[in-house]
């Protein structure tokens, strides 16, 4: 049976930090190499290219993964943040940037982008952490700098800093529902 | 390095999927979490004619429960993400052992892709889910073009990393019975998320006057694939699990291993580990049961 050399080749469209590309990468393309050749975006590092050193984490539909364990060909029609969304528009660093730097969370900085993108997911989970899970959580990325326990105090200051935030969220959210919910009993009556 | 090169398609359903590996007649694999096939590839280990990509295949990612009392039987879909049974309420409430043992798979983007099916189909010998399946006495449902059967844990591998599918074959879902009232799990790695050195899930019922039966003894790492201590388990029915059951249970279980020398231990090594946690894990499905009954 005969295939299409086409095949080969994929056409891959989708959202990379809230913009619209497409692209075109041979088939065997992992995903790391795709971002980092094909869309230019450097930030995410490539290492071990077999899935131990967790450099190339980004994320993908909400999801810290492993970009050189995925093909060029999955992300399309995805949703998929890098390291080069974190900094807000006017290059200013974020809170999480900003807690690596005042806990001396990084020297090199070849494994921060990995760091950064798994503590993102971990923060858009919501859920209140002890480091000791904080620990478990980000033992996928490798770091030979460090000894880990500036990352480890970054991600922790960072995930109370935005769980507390979310729960005045969801509270001022809540108070809203609750008022709302009285006036429609009140327009009821 | 880099994987040489392949072609690729999408499957889009389970029949489309198995009629391109009937096509390419063995030289094309199904791309599930890519945990395992990725890492292969790129380190060239392996060529491969094609991947059929399976992840946007509807409805194998789901875990059902279905029947009744001892009817009871739990169905998790195999695209079924570890990330997914680490955190459903109906996993943790029907599946108590597996989610146990997910949670000692790799680290956390690892879970976030990484597969039930995959891994069973993967077949390594010290992987959690092989095991935890074995123990738990699942049944795999497979589909080809030929049509579907079942087969059970206990006859799912020829070898290390050799389950036992024909080539045009796809794994759709893992049925399993009611789960045991009991289970305990140990195992030794060297590192954190790395593969084991060996591991042991021990499951069993416990009359009300304190009597067990049914103990299952399944051990990791220590054979080709994950095997039952069949001689060890029989040696434990019907006893309260007192110190010196334990102890002539665990010696007992020296019949079921053949362990192998690698870079994580020797096979010496090995076998003097199995006893000590096979010991452990029915101490602690012991203490578990003593915990539950003071509730
Ligand atoms: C850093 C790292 C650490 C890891 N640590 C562990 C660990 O501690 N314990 C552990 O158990 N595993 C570990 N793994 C492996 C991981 O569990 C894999 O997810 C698993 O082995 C394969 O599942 P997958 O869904 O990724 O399958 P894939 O890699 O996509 O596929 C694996 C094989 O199964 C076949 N296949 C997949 N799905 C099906 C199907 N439905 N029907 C037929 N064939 C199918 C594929 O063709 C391929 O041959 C680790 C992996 C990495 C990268
Ligand atoms: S480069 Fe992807 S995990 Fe190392
Ligand atoms: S800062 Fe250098 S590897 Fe982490």
């Amino acid at each position: 049976m005969s295939f299409e050399r086409t095949l080969n080749e994929q056409e891959i469209s989708l959202t990379l930090n809230g913009e619209r590309v497409r692209a075109w990468a041979p088939s065997r393309m992992h995903a790391a190499d795709f971002l980092r050749q094909r869309l230019g975006r450097t930030g995410t590092h490539v290492g071990c290219e077999q899935g131990v050193c967790g450099m190339c984490t980004v994320m993908v539909d909400g999801q810290a993964v492993k970009s050189c364990l995925m093909l060029a060909a999955q992300l399309d029609g995805a949703e998929v943040c890098t390291v080069e969304s974190l900094a807000e528009e006017n290059g200013n660093l974020n809170a999480l940037q900003q807690a690596f730097k005042k806990h001396h969370g990084l020297q090199c900085g070849f494994c921060t982008p990995g760091f950064l993108m798994l503590a993102t997911s971990l923060a858009a989970r919501g859920e209140a952490m002890s480091r000791e899970q904080i620990r478990d959580e980000v033992s996928g990325v490798l770091c030979r700098c460090t000894g880990y326990e500036g990352i480890v105090r970054a991600v922790e200051e960072y995930l109370s800093v935005q769980q507390a935030e979310g729960s005045r969220f969801r509270q001022a959210e809540g108070s809203r529902h609750a008022e709302g919910a009285q006036q429609a009993m009140e327009a009821q009556s | 390095m880099k994987a040489a090169d392949f072609l690729y398609h999408r499957a889009g359903s389970v029949a489309e999927a198995v009629t391109l590996l009937d096509e390419y007649a063995g030289e094309a694999r199904l791309l599930a979490g890519g945990q395992s096939l990725m890492p292969m590839l790129n380190m060239r280990l392996w060529r491969l004619g094609a991947l059929i990509d399976v992840n946007q295949v509807p409805g194998l990612d789901g875990i059902e429960v279905e029947g009744q009392g001892d009817l009871e039987a739990t169905r998790v879909g195999a695209l079924t993400r570890y990330a997914s049974l680490e955190r459903s309420p109906l996993a943790a409430s029907r599946l108590p052992l597996l989610v146990e043992m997910v949670r000692h798979i790799g680290d956390r983007q690892v879970r976030n892709r990484g597969t039930l099916g995959g891994s069973l189909v993967q077949g390594d010998p010290t992987a959690e889910m092989p095991l935890a399946c074995l123990v738990l006495d699942a049944r795999v449902r497979v589909e080809s073009g030929r049509g579907g059967r079942e087969i059970a844990m206990g006859e799912f591998y020829h070898g290390s990393y050799a389950a036992a599918l024909e080539f045009d074959e796809m794994v759709t879902e893992i049925r399993f019975p009611r789960h045991p009232q009991h289970f305990a799990f140990s195992e030794l790695t060297r590192r954190h998320g790395d593969f084991c050195v060996l591991s042991v899930a021990v499951t069993g019922e416990c009359d009300s006057d304190g009597r067990w039966h049914d103990v299952r003894i399944g051990l990791g790492g220590v054979n080709d694939m994950p095997v039952l201590a069949e001689a060890a388990s029989a040696r434990l029915a019907g006893t309260r699990l007192a110190d010196d059951d334990i102890r002539e249970a665990a010696a007992l279980t020296q019949e079921a291993i053949d362990p192998p020398s690698d870079m994580r231990a020797t096979a010496e090594y090995r076998a003097h580990l199995v006893p000590v946690h096979v010991r452990r894990a029915l101490q602690q499905l012991c203490s578990k049961n003593r915990a539950a009954d003071r509730r």
